[in-house]
C-alpha cells in the first residue's frame, strides 16, 4: 500500500510541475499556431539562470524565480521579434526547421557557456528536506513548493487571460487574428506578448525544477516531449487542459512504482524482473501517439 | 557563371585542404595515444586520469633517483637511447563511436605506437577493436568490465583487476562481516544483511557488474530482491530509488559514474531509503565531487577502491608519488589517477623490455613481462599478463580493496580501508546512519 | 524498362549542373588513390552515408512535404538485423541487408498507417515519439544486446570479406558506399519522374485537389514512407559493418534523426541535389570544426551553434534550402 501511495503522491506532485512546463507551450500554440521545438531549451535556460544566480549572489534559490521569469519573458520576446516573426510567413516546414535550429543554438550555447557536467542546487532553505506524511507518502519540500507555486501560476495566468483586458486581447488574437486586427488590437504586440508570457512561465518552471532536478544542456528535449504530450492530451490552447493533463502525465511517469505495487499485490515474481524504470518516459511518448490518433482535440481542446 | 562558382569554389577549397592534410611529424619521441573522457559527465574523473598519467610520464622522462622505482631512476627509455615518451591526449566524451574515431586518428594521423585508456568500458570496447584490427598494442588501465578480456584479442592488455575480482571482494567482505572479521564490529547474523538491491548504470560496465552481482549473490547465499539498470545521464532518479526501496533491502549496491552517484545518494536521502549498508563499485563513488558535493552525508558509504593514501604508510613508493601528485593537484591520488599512473608506468616498462617500437616486439614484451609489486604505487602483487586462456591479457596479480568514508581525527573526510581485513585502517561503521 | 530510362535520363538539368556533377563524381571515384589522411577518408564516407540517408528522407520529407523526424529507428532496425544475423548465423551482408529492409518496411507500414492520419507538426512530433519508443525498447531487449549493444569482432573474419562486408581498410568501405551512392542517385532520379513522384507533388501542392483527382493520398504517403525507410535501413546495415559497434543510444538517437532531416532541408528538400549538397556542407563542417576547435577545452558545441544558426537563417530567409537559393537566383537571372 505504501508503494502505491508513495508513487501516486510523487506522480501528482511532479505532474503539477510538468503542467507548468507545458503551460507556456499551450499559450504560444493557442495564440499563434506555431510549435516551439525550443521550448525545452527555454526551460533549461531558466534552470541555469536560477542556479547561477543563486550561486553567484548567495540568495536562496526560491527567490531567483521572479528573476528567471523576467529572463524568460525577455528571451521569448526577443525570439519572437528577432526570428519567429519571419518564420510564420513561411511554409510549415520552415517553421519546424526554424524552431529546431533555435533549439540547437540555445542548447549548444548553453553547452559552450556552462559545460556538459550536470549541476543541481545543493544548498537552499528547502533542499534536502522532506515531509513524511506516513503511509509511505514522502513529500520532498522542494517538489512540494514547486507544485504549490505551479498551481498559483496557473491560477494567475488563467485570471490574466480571462479577467484582464490584455488577456482578452490575447484570446481574441488567438481566435481570429484578422478580426482582432480590425478591432484595433495590435496583433504583432500580442504575439510578442504571448511569446514573452510563454517564455516566462517555462523559465519559472525551470527555476523551480532545478531545486530537485539536475540540469545539463541536454535536459531540454525530454521536457519538450513531455510538454508536447501534455498539450496534446489536454488540448492545444486550453489552460485547464494543460493542468489536468500534466497530472495525468506525471502519474504515467510513476508507472514503475504502480507496477511494483501490483507486483507485490499479485505476487507474480516475474513482474519484478520487468525493467519498468527504463520505460519511464516511453509511456509518455506512446501516450502522445495514441492521443493524437484517437482524440486529436485532447480533453479540453478547442483548437486543432 | 559567377554565382555557380560561388558554390563551387569553397567546395573545391575544402577538398583541396582535405587532400593537403598530411601529417608530417618527425618522430623524436615515442608517442602514446591516451583516450580519456575529458568532457562530459565523467570529465572530473577524466581530469584525475590525465593528471595521473602526466605525472607518470614526467617521472619516466626525468631521473628522480629518490623515488624507489626503476622508472624514476631512468630518464626516458634507456633501451632506446633515452628516448622520451610523449602522451597525446584525446577526448572521447564517453561516446564509444567517437572513441573509435579518435583512436583511428591517433594511429593513422598522429602515428602513435600504442594506446592507453579509456575509463568507460563501452569506449574501451570499441577502441580496443580498432587497435586489434590495426595491430597496434593497447593497454587498458581503468576499464573493468570482465568481457573486455574475454574476446581473445592479441593486442589488448589490462593492468587493472576487473569487476569479477572486485565484486568477489564485496561478497567476501560481507561473508567476513557475518564471521566477525570486520574490525570493531561483532559478528552480524546473516539474516540481518541478507536482502540486497542493486542499481547499475546500463552501459557495458554497469550491466556487467549487474550480472556479476546476480551470479555471486546466488553463490554466496544472498537474496538479491531487486536489480535495476538505469541511464547514467538521467536527470532524475526518484522512481529508481523508490523501486529499490520497495524491495526493503538491507544492503544497496551501485555501479554509478560520478553525476549519477551523487544524484542517487541525494535521492536516497530524500526518500529516506534506510539501508544498513551502501556500497559502490568505485567510479563515481571515488570521484572527488562525490565527497565534496555530499559532504558529511558520505560518511559510512562503502566503495570499492584500488588506492588509498593510507597505502603510502606501508609502501614507500606510494607515499613518494602521492606527495608529488598532491603538490601538483592539491589532493591525494585516487583509484583513477593511481591506475592511470600505473598504466603509463606499464607502458614504460614494456617499451624498456621491448627495446623497440615495432608492434611485434611490444607484443612479445607485454606477454612476458613481470613487474614486481614493489615497483607499483598500487598495493598489487605485481603485473603479469595472462598469455593464454579465457582471460587473455588480464593482469593476474592485481587486487582490490574496499574503503569506507569516515571522519578522521582532524575532522576531514577520508577513505579508510576496511577490506582486506588484515590491512584495515579503521573500525567499520555499521549500520549506516542518515539514510 | 521505362524506369531504367528515367533513372539514367538527366536531361532536364542545365548542362552546367551536369558537368559539375560529373566532375564531383570523378573526384569521388579517384579520391582514394591520392594520399589523404584517415580523417579525410572517414569524413567522406560519412558524407556519402548521410547523403544517402538524406536522399531517402527527401522522398517523404521533401517531395512529400511531411517532415519526418524519426528516421533513426530504421537505421537501427537495418543495423541490428545485419549485426544480429552476422553474429548468430554468419549471414552475409547481401542477405541480411534486404532482410533488414524488409523488417524496416514492415514496421513502417504498421506505424505508417496511423501516422499519416496526422499532418504538419503533429506528424513530426509523432515520428519523434515512435522513434524514441523503439529505441527505449531496443535498450532492454536482450536479443540485440540491450543498452550494451552489439559488437562485431572483425578478427573472426578473413578480411577483405566481400560477403560479410568486413574489411581492414577504409578504402573498401568507401567504394562499396560509393556504389550505393550512385545507385541512390539513379533511383531518386527515377523516383521523381515516376507516377508516385508526380502524385506526391500534387499532394504537396494541395492535398484536397489531389484527392479529388482520384489520388489515394493516404496510400501514396505510406508507400513513399516505405521507400524512405528502405534507403535508411539499407545504409544502416552498411553502417553496422563499417562501425562494427552499435548501441541504441549511438545509432537510434534523436540527434541522428534530426541531422538527417536537417541536412536534407538545408541542402534543399524536394530537389535531387539538395540532400547531397546539405550533407556536403554539414558533414565536413561538423568534422573539421570539431577537429580544429574541439581540442581546446571550452570550445565545445560551437559546431552545432553554427549549424543551428545556419538552419535558422535558411528557414527564415529561404526555406527551400541552398538549392532553393540557387534556383531562385537562376530564375531571377533568366527574367
Amino acid at each position: 500500500m505504501e508503494i502505491l501511495a508513495g508513487s501516486i503522491s510523487a506522480g501528482l506532485l511532479i505532474g503539477m510541475v510538468f503542467a507548468l512546463v507545458a503551460l507556456g507551450l499551450t499559450i504560444i500554440f493557442g495564440v499563434m499556431d506555431i510549435v516551439n521545438f525550443a521550448h525545452g531549451e527555454f526551460l533549461m535556460l531558466g534552470m541555469y539562470t536560477a542556479l547561477l544566480t543563486a550561486q553567484a549572489t548567495g540568495v536562496d534559490p526560491l527567490l531567483t524565480i521572479p528573476f528567471a521569469g523576467l529572463v524568460g519573458f525577455l528571451l521569448g520576446v526577443i525570439c519572437y521579434l528577432g526570428f519567429v516573426k519571419y518564420l510564420i510567413r513561411g511554409p510549415m516546414v520552415a517553421q519546424l526547421l526554424g524552431t529546431f535550429g533555435l533549439m540547437l543554438v540555445l542548447r549548444n550555447l548553453a553547452l559552450f557557456l556552462f559545460g556538459s557536467e550536470d549541476r543541481t542546487i545543493h544548498e537552499g532553505l528547502l533542499v534536502g528536506q522532506s515531509f513524511d506524511m506516513g503511509m509511505g507518502i514522502i513529500l520532498p519540500a522542494t517538489k512540494l513548493a514547486a507544485a504549490v507555486l505551479s498551481v498559483i501560476s496557473f491560477i494567475a495566468v488563467w485570471l490574466l487571460i480571462n479577467r484582464t483586458r490584455i488577456g482578452k486581447a490575447l484570446m481574441a488574437t488567438a481566435l481570429n487574428a484578422q478580426g482582432a486586427r480590425y478591432m484595433g488590437i495590435p496583433t504583432e504586440r500580442m504575439n510578442a506578448f504571448a511569446w514573452g508570457l510563454g517564455g516566462a512561465t517555462v523559465t519559472m518552471a525551470g527555476a523551480l525544477l532545478v531545486n530537485f532536478w539536475s540540469v545539463t544542456p541536454y535536459v531540454g528535449l525530454l521536457f519538450t516531449m513531455i510538454a508536447f504530450a501534455i498539450v496534446a492530451l489536454g488540448g492545444f490552447g486550453s489552460i485547464p487542459g494543460a493542468f489536468f493533463a500534466g497530472l495525468i502525465v506525471g502519474l504515467i511517469t510513476e508507472l514503475p512504482g504502480i507496477w511494483d505495487f501490483a507486483t507485490e499485490m499479485t505476487g507474480f515474481d516475474w513482474m519484478a524482473s520487468v525493467p519498468m524504470t527504463s520505460f519511464k518516459y516511453t509511456w509518455v511518448y506512446l501516450a502522445y501517439f495514441l492521443i493524437m490518433l484517437i482524440r486529436p482535440r485532447g480533453l479540453f481542446g478547442w483548437k486543432h | 557563371m559567377k554565382k555557380h562558382f560561388a558554390l563551387v569554389l569553397p567546395l573545391m577549397l575544402v577538398l583541396a585542404l582535405v587532400l593537403a592534410m598530411q601529417t608530417s611529424y618527425a618522430a623524436e619521441t615515442i608517442k602514446i595515444g591516451v583516450l580519456y573522457p575529458l568532457t562530459g559527465g565523467a570529465a572530473a574523473e577524466g581530469r584525475e586520469l590525465r593528471a595521473g598519467a602526466e605525472l607518470a610520464a614526467e617521472i619516466a622522462n626525468t631521473s628522480i633517483p629518490e623515488i624507489k622505482m626503476d622508472m624514476a631512476k631512468r630518464a626516458g627509455i634507456s633501451s632506446m637511447g633515452g628516448a622520451k615518451i610523449e602522451l597525446i591526449f584525446k577526448d572521447h566524451e564517453g561516446n564509444p563511436t567517437l572513441g573509435a574515431d579518435q583512436a583511428k586518428k591517433l594511429i593513422q594521423d598522429d602515428k602513435v605506437i600504442g594506446i592507453l585508456g579509456c575509463y568507460h568500458s563501452a569506449v574501451t570496447k570499441t577502441v580496443s577493436a580498432v587497435c586489434e584490427e590495426m595491430g597496434i598494442p593497447m593497454i587498458n588501465d581503468s576499464s573493468t568490465s570482465p568481457a573486455l578480456t574475454n574476446r581473445g584479442f592479441k593486442w589488448f592488455w589490462r593492468t587493472t583487476p576487473h569487476d569479477i575480482t572486485f565484486t568477489q571482494d564485496l561478497f567476501e567482505f560481507l561473508k567476513g562481516i557475518t564471521e566477525g572479521k570486520a574490525m570493531g564490529v561483532p559478528a552480524i547474523p546473516k539474516a540481518q544483511i541478507k536482502t540486497l538491491a542493486a542499481a547499475c548504470e546500463k552501459t557495458e560496465w554497469g550491466s556487467q557488474v549487474s550480472q556479476t552481482i546476480e551470479t555471486l549473490s546466488k553463490d554466496y547465499g544472498f537474496d538479491l530482491k531487486k536489480s535495476i539498470l538505469y541511464a547514467a545521464k538521467s536527470p532524475d532518479l526518484s522512481s529508481e530509488v523508490r523501486s529499490l526501496k520497495s524491495a526493503r533491502p538491507d544492503i544497496m549496491l551501485f555501479a554509478s559514474y560520478a553525476s549519477d552517484a551523487i544524484l542517487m545518494m541525494k535521492t536516497l536521502k530524500a526518500e529516506k531509503a534506510g539501508p544498513k549498508m551502501i556500497w559502490g563499485q568505485d567510479a563515481g563513488f571515488e570521484a572527488p565531487e562525490f565527497r565534496s558535493t555530499l559532504g558529511d552525508d558520505v560518511i559510512g558509504i562503502l566503495t570499492r577502491t584500488v588506492f588509498a593514501p593510507q597505502v603510502g604508510q606501508v609502501k614507500d613508493v606510494s607515499g613518494q608519488v602521492n606527495f608529488l601528485y598532491r603538490k601538483n593537484m592539491g589532493r591525494d591520488l585516487s583509484g583513477a589517477s593511481a591506475r592511470a599512473f600505473t598504466g603509463v608506468q606499464t607502458w614504460v616498462e614494456v617499451l624498456e623490455k621491448a627495446g623497440s617500437i615495432a608492434p611485434a616486439a611490444i607484443q612479445k614484451a607485454a606477454n612476458t613481462i613481470m613487474i614486481p609489486g614493489e615497483q607499483l604505487i598500487v598495493p598489487w602483487k605485481g603485473i603479469r599478463f595472462a598469455a593464454t586462456g579465457s582471460d587473455q591479457g588480464q593482469n593476474e596479480l592485481g587486487s582490490g580493496m574496499i574503503g569506507q568514508y569516515q571522519k578522521n581525527k582532524a575532522g576531514e573526510i577520508v577513505v579508510e580501508i576496511v577490506y582486506p581485513f588484515d590491512v584495515a585502517t579503521a573500525k567499520l561503521i555499521y549500520p549506516l546512519k542518515g539514510f | 524498362m521505362e524506369t531504367l530510362k528515367n533513372a539514367l535520363d538527366f536531361s532536364d538539368f542545365p548542362r552546367l549542373d551536369l558537368t559539375l556533377a560529373g566532375a564531383v563524381a570523378i573526384f569521388l571515384m579517384v579520391f582514394p588513390f591520392f594520399s589523404h589522411s584517415s580523417f579525410a577518408m572517414s569524413t567522406l564516407i560519412q558524407f556519402l552515408i548521410f547523403s544517402l540517408y538524406g536522399m531517402g528522407w527527401n522522398t517523404i520529407g521533401g517531395y512529400g512535404g511531411q517532415v519526418d523526424l524519426g528516421k533513426a529507428q530504421y537505421l537501427g532496425i537495418g543495423a541490428y538485423t545485419t549485426a544480429v544475423m552476422l553474429l548468430r548465423w554468419d549471414t552475409p551482408f547481401w542477405i541480411s541487408m534486404p532482410i533488414g529492409v524488409l523488417l524496416s518496411v514492415t514496421w513502417s507500414f504498421i506505424i505508417g498507417y496511423p501516422l499519416f492520419k496526422l499532418k504538419g507538426h503533429y506528424f513530426a512530433i509523432a515520428t519523434i515519439a515512435t522513434s524514441l519508443v523503439l529505441k527505449d525498447f531496443f535498450e532492454v531487449w536482450d536479443l540485440v544486446g540491450g543498452s550494451r549493444g552489439i559488437e562485431i569482432l572483425a578478427g573472426k573474419y578473413q578480411a577483405p570479406d566481400f560477403l560479410h562486408l568486413i574489411f581492414k581498410g577504409d578504402d573498401y568501405y568507401y567504394y562499396v558506399i560509393l556504389i550505393f551512392f550512385f545507385a541512390g542517385i539513379l533511383f531518386m532520379n527515377a523516383f521523381r519522374k515516376s507516377r508516385l513522384g508526380f502524385q506526391l507533388r500534387s499532394i504537396k501542392d494541395n492535398e484536397d485537389i489531389a484527392r479529388s483527382l482520384g489520388i489515394n493520398v493516404h496510400w501514396a504517403k505510406i508507400k513513399t514512407y516505405a521507400i524512405a525507410t528502405a534507403f535508411v535501413s539499407a545504409v544502416g546495415s552498411f553502417h553496422a559493418c563499417y562501425v562494427k559497434n552499435i548501441e541504441p543510444e549511438d545509432t537510434m538517437s534523436l540527434d541522428i534523426s534530426i541531422l538527417i532531416a536537417l541536412m536534407a532541408m538545408l541542402g534543399g528538400a524536394g530537389s535531387l541535389w539538395g540532400p547531397i549538397i546539405g550533407a556536403a556542407v554539414l558533414v565536413p563542417l561538423k568534422s573539421y570544426l570539431k577537429e580544429w576547435l574541439g581540442a581546446q577545452a571550452g570550445m565545445v558545441g560551437i559546431d552545432l551553434i553554427l549549424y543551428g544558426a545556419i538552419i535558422m537563417i535558411i528557414s527564415a530567409a529561404e526555406p527551400r534550402g541552398i538549392w532553393g537559393m540557387v534556383e531562385k537566383a537562376r530564375r531571377r537571372r533568366r527574367s
